[in-house]
């Protein structure tokens, strides 16, 4: 008994962190799905080799996905141009990579593009932030963004178009980014099929950990407060223009992370214009939106769900992947605003209270994840 | 709850507010103007430490701009606030709040789709530690008559309940000046009481209020003196027998337009 | 510069404002009117080309008879739309947002997979006007015509008719609107209907001058956009004021550097406006507008 509760108290200090009204999952029974989830991912490449790399791919776009749940479900900055700061990682990574070479050239190519994509993101949101852009421009701003990037990339065919040994080569994309490995010197991690599927699978559930603390931070509240009611926050005593500004810089920086991520799977170190055109821009919005916006393991489960989704159908020979997606997506919005994420949650509570209450002939023992703080700060 | 102590300050402000006064509010020459035409026009106002004034006018006299210019949601056209002994007129909204300035909006503010207890939490994240959490939550809600409501979701409450938990919000922060906004709007008469109570009560413990009202006898209820706006300008100021005596204030009152006098007869009968 | 020269840059202003004004107008409708961005107007354009290209060819209408059939499908298409899916989504500003683009991804799709990536062409009539060594298409300045009247007609209808007083009334207070007899539901389905047709003329009127293809709404939404944005909320007054100043930045940009650059300074140009009037021209005005009332 006094064992038991000994090992509660462990596990309940280990969860605090990661738990609160903010996130959904704060109980025993998520957390174990979680490490079970876990523990089968890490068991793919034994026992399904044939998924590695497009698992890999998908929880690459992952992060996209976080990105934009982080600021939009959280801070209610809905930005349409994601893809823009995931673009500019990837050229970066390209252009960096190609020009200093191999595993020092990737490493070095990783740097400077988190590098860029963060202050490019800092950069287009202090202007907005700081200039009053709000709410539906922001969106429409950051479109603009991605727009104005497809454009320019497109018309970058002509050989004058090349930085160092790197050529953009306009819509053909630019070829040749050193992603097989990363190091330097004598020093290399091999960044290539079941590699590659452990580094992004170990990236992706640290940072979706790390999100979880974070949003369930003081910062957290500071976020939330601010997407509901910003002049509110701001009477608090909030710097809310700073919190936005901080919020979409580190989506930036997610973002690129992902572009960086996609980088190392593309054969070939490829990327083209596409990313920042107007389908790829629809992509996060749409995994956020089906997923659930204010739930980060809903966006992330739906980006991967939908990408596999449409890996399938493509693969399967069929042209209806985006009439597919693009129905879920009306459904989603028409049938459950807030996304799948709210509804599966209240299924799997509901399920587990009958359950509970069944095996224990106890109804008052299924309160266990009452959203409150008093069971976080014990 | 002061903060003034015998330092000198060395600021150009030390003779508009704090050390070797006690006024903890103060405006000089304050205009707001929009496009031509002017909404605040030279006003010079002053709110001792501990003071609980009330702010009354017609409509269209000015006195949310005016209250908006001391939060910094609006930007003077022309003249300075002081606070504290400093002068706060270029800091931004939520800099002033730091500084001890807390606000009540005219429509409650609050976050409707949080409960009552993470409402809470965003001010008092502000002010206390982690650990401290729970039993503030408490203690404020218990003052204001919200303790089981705690894990309701604020939109779910009555809006007198909306009101008392913006007020508690905005104590939360311990402010020593408290800006409320016609803070009975809406309520009933026993919910009206119990505010004027809560009032006077934060007042007694020191904190310095300035509050927008029409309800005169709200009015008469709690405030110490009571400045009235007329056209952008202060018309008047005094006890709140003078004010009502005052047959200039009662011309204004009823006025150059028929909504003057449906605006006084709107204070008593908005209690029912 | 000689004036052949000038004349040359009137006409690609009048180009460019003819585009960007057709583009934008049905949008800018439906976005002041109803607070709806409709993300699939591009789509909308789409089903204009392709309703007159298509009674065109198979059919063999007469092409100002197949522009019209192309109106009033795109019309129709609106209306069904309004009524399954955008109905739901008013004040709903993000959300409308998002589900308008999951139709647009749909049309295109189905688009390409109904009639596959190209249609023939139709000719572009009407042959082209000479002056010294330059000619420029008669056609297009046509097209600068008829946006010029639908901007007329546009203020005509909002400001002189009965429905445009009670589609006004709609717009400042939906509630206030109801309670004086206005049937709120039925303006917006109008409205939609309106915006839409527009979107449908677009479409028809474009047909003839480029290729069309599943993508063919795409190259007017990003104009579109940044149109009613720096704009603003005042249908009329906005796109006329942002479709002068975008298609002065544009078409002097593509005089001097060519087209790529004439795009991308347009398009900076909408970002640097929107920092500096958040809420568009309109906006602008209307806070001036606000500030005098609220001093009163």
């Amino acid at each position: 008994m006094s064992a038991d509760s000994a090992l509660e108290t462990i596990t309940a200090r280990v969860r605090s962190p990661f738990e609160g009204p903010n996130t959904t999952g704060n109980s025993n029974a998520f957390w174990t799905a979680f490490v079970l989830a876990v523990v089968g991912l890490f068991l793919v490449p034994a026992v399904s080799p044939g998924h590695v790399s497009d698992l890999t791919l998908f929880m690459s776009y992952a992060f996209l996905a976080l990105s934009l749940c982080f600021i939009w479900g959280y801070c209610g900055i809905l930005s349409f141009g994601q893809v823009a700061f995931f673009g500019v990682a990837g050229y970066t990574f390209g252009i960096v990579g190609i020009n200093v070479g191999a595993e020092t050239g990737a490493l070095l190519g990783v740097v400077a593009a988190l590098f860029v994509a963060t202050l490019f993101a800092a950069a287009l949101g202090y202007f907005m932030f700081y200039g009053g852009v709000r709410d539906v421009y922001v969106t429409i701003m950051t479109l603009v963004v991605a727009l104005v990037l497809n454009t320019f990339m497109g018309q970058t065919a002509g050989s004058e178009w090349a930085i160092g040994d790197a050529r953009l080569g306009g819509f053909n994309g630019m070829v040749g980014a050193p992603n097989r490995a990363i190091g330097t010197g004598s020093v290399a991690i091999d960044m290539t099929g079941d590699g590659l599927y452990y580094v992004v699978l170990a990236l992706l559930i640290a940072t979706y950990l790390g999100l979880r603390a974070l949003v369930n931070s003081r910062f957290g509240y500071a976020m939330v407060a601010t997407r509901e009611d910003e002049d509110r926050t701001a009477m608090f005593g909030y710097n809310t223009k700073f919190i936005k500004l901080a919020v979409f810089t580190f989506g930036g920086t997610l973002a690129g992370l992902s572009g960086v991520l996609f980088m190392f799977w593309s054969p070939g170190g490829y990327i083209n214009p596409d990313v920042f055109g107007i389908t790829a821009a629809a992509m996060p919005v749409i995994w956020a939106s089906i997923g659930g916006r204010t739930s980060l393991l809903g966006t992330t489960t739906a980006a991967v769900a939908l990408q596999y989704l449409d890996q399938r159908l493509a693969a399967s020979g069929s042209e209806y992947a985006l009439v597919v997606i693009g129905a879920l997506l009306l459904f989603v919005i028409l049938v459950m605003p807030a996304g799948v994420a709210p509804y599966a949650e209240r299924a799997v509570d509901w399920i587990r209270d009958g359950v509970s209450a069944k095996l224990r002939g106890d109804p008052e023992s299924e309160n266990e994840n009452a959203p409150s703080n008093s069971e976080v700060t014990k | 709850m002061s903060v003034h102590d015998s330092t000198i300050k060395t600021t150009a402000a030390v003779d508009e507010t704090g050390a070797g006064t006690n006024r903890i509010l103060q405006t000089r020459g304050l205009v707001k103007r929009f496009g031509g035409l002017t909404a605040i026009d030279d006003v010079d106002f002053a709110v001792e430490e501990g003071e609980m004034r009330c702010l009354i006018g017609p409509n269209g006299a000015g006195k949310s701009t005016f209250l908006k210019l001391i939060t910094g949601r609006h930007a003077p056209s022309d003249g300075s606030v002081y606070y504290d002994g400093a002068d706060i007129t270029d800091l931004d909204s939520y800099e002033r709040v730091d500084q001890g300035i807390s606000i009540k909006f005219q429509v409650p503010s609050i976050y409707p789709e949080l409960t009552v207890r993470q409402n809470l939490r965003v001010p008092l994240q502000r002010v206390a530690s982690r650990s401290e959490y729970d039993e503030r939550t408490e203690a404020t809600l218990e003052q204001f008559d919200l303790l089981e409501e705690i894990d309701t979701v604020a939109a779910n409450l009555s809006h007198g309940q909306q009101q008392r938990l913006e007020i508690g919000m905005a104590m939360t922060l311990e402010p020593d000046l408290m800006l409320l906004d016609e803070p009975v709007a809406g309520l009933s008469i026993e919910e009206t009481e119990e505010i004027a109570e809560l009032l006077v009560e934060l007042n007694d413990e020191g904190v310095a209020f300035v509050v927008i009202e029409h309800d005169i006898d709200f009015v008469a209820s709690i405030a110490d003196r009571v400045t009235v706006l007329h056209q952008g300008e202060i018309f008047t100021e005094g006890s709140i027998e003078d004010v009502r005596a005052d047959p200039e204030v009662k011309r204004i009152y009823l006025g150059e337009s028929g909504e003057a006098d449906a605006e006084e007869r709107a204070g008593p009968e908005a209690d029912h | 510069m000689d004036p052949y020269q000038l004349l040359n840059l009137l006409f690609q202003f009048l180009d460019s404002f003819a585009v960007i004004v057709l583009a934008a107008v049905g949008l800018a409708i439906i976005f002041g009117m109803m607070g709806i961005i409709n993300l699939a107007h591009g789509e909308f354009i789409l089903v204009g080309a392709y309703a007159t290209v298509l009674s065109y060819h198979r059919i063999g209408l007469p092409l100002v008879v197949a522009m019209l059939v192309g109106v009033a499908i795109t019309t129709v298409y609106g209306v069904v739309l309004e009524r399954l899916i955008v109905r739901h989504l008013y004040d709903r500003l993000l959300d409308s947002m998002v589900a308008t683009w999951g139709i647009s991804l749909i049309m295109i799709q189905g688009v390409r997979i109904l009639w596959g990536n190209s249609l023939d062409g139709v000719g572009t009539p009407f042959g082209s006007v000479s002056y010294g060594p330059y000619s420029y298409s008669t056609y297009r300045l046509v097209l600068a015509g008829i946006a010029v009247g639908v901007l007329i007609g546009l203020y005509v209808l909002f400001a002189r008719t009965d429905f445009g007083m009670r589609a006004r009334a709609t717009i400042q207070d939906k509630e206030t609107a109801r309670s004086m007899g206005v049937d709120t539901d039925r303006m917006y389905l109008s409205t939609f209907a309106i915006g839409s047709a527009l979107a449908g003329l677009t479409g028809a009127l474009y047909a003839p001058t480029r290729s069309v293809g599943p993508e063919f709404g795409q190259e007017y939404v990003v104009e579109a956009f940044v149109t009613v944005v720096v704009g603003g909320a005042s249908v009329i007054v906005g796109t006329s004021m942002a479709g002068g100043l975008l298609a002065l930045v544009k078409s002097g940009a593509t005089n001097q550097w060519g087209q790529f650059i004439g795009l991308a300074a347009m398009l900076v140009t909408a970002i640097v406006a929107i920092r500096l009037m958040p809420d568009g021209i309109t906006g602008l005005l209307e806070d001036w507008r606000r500030a005098r009332r609220e001093s009163e």
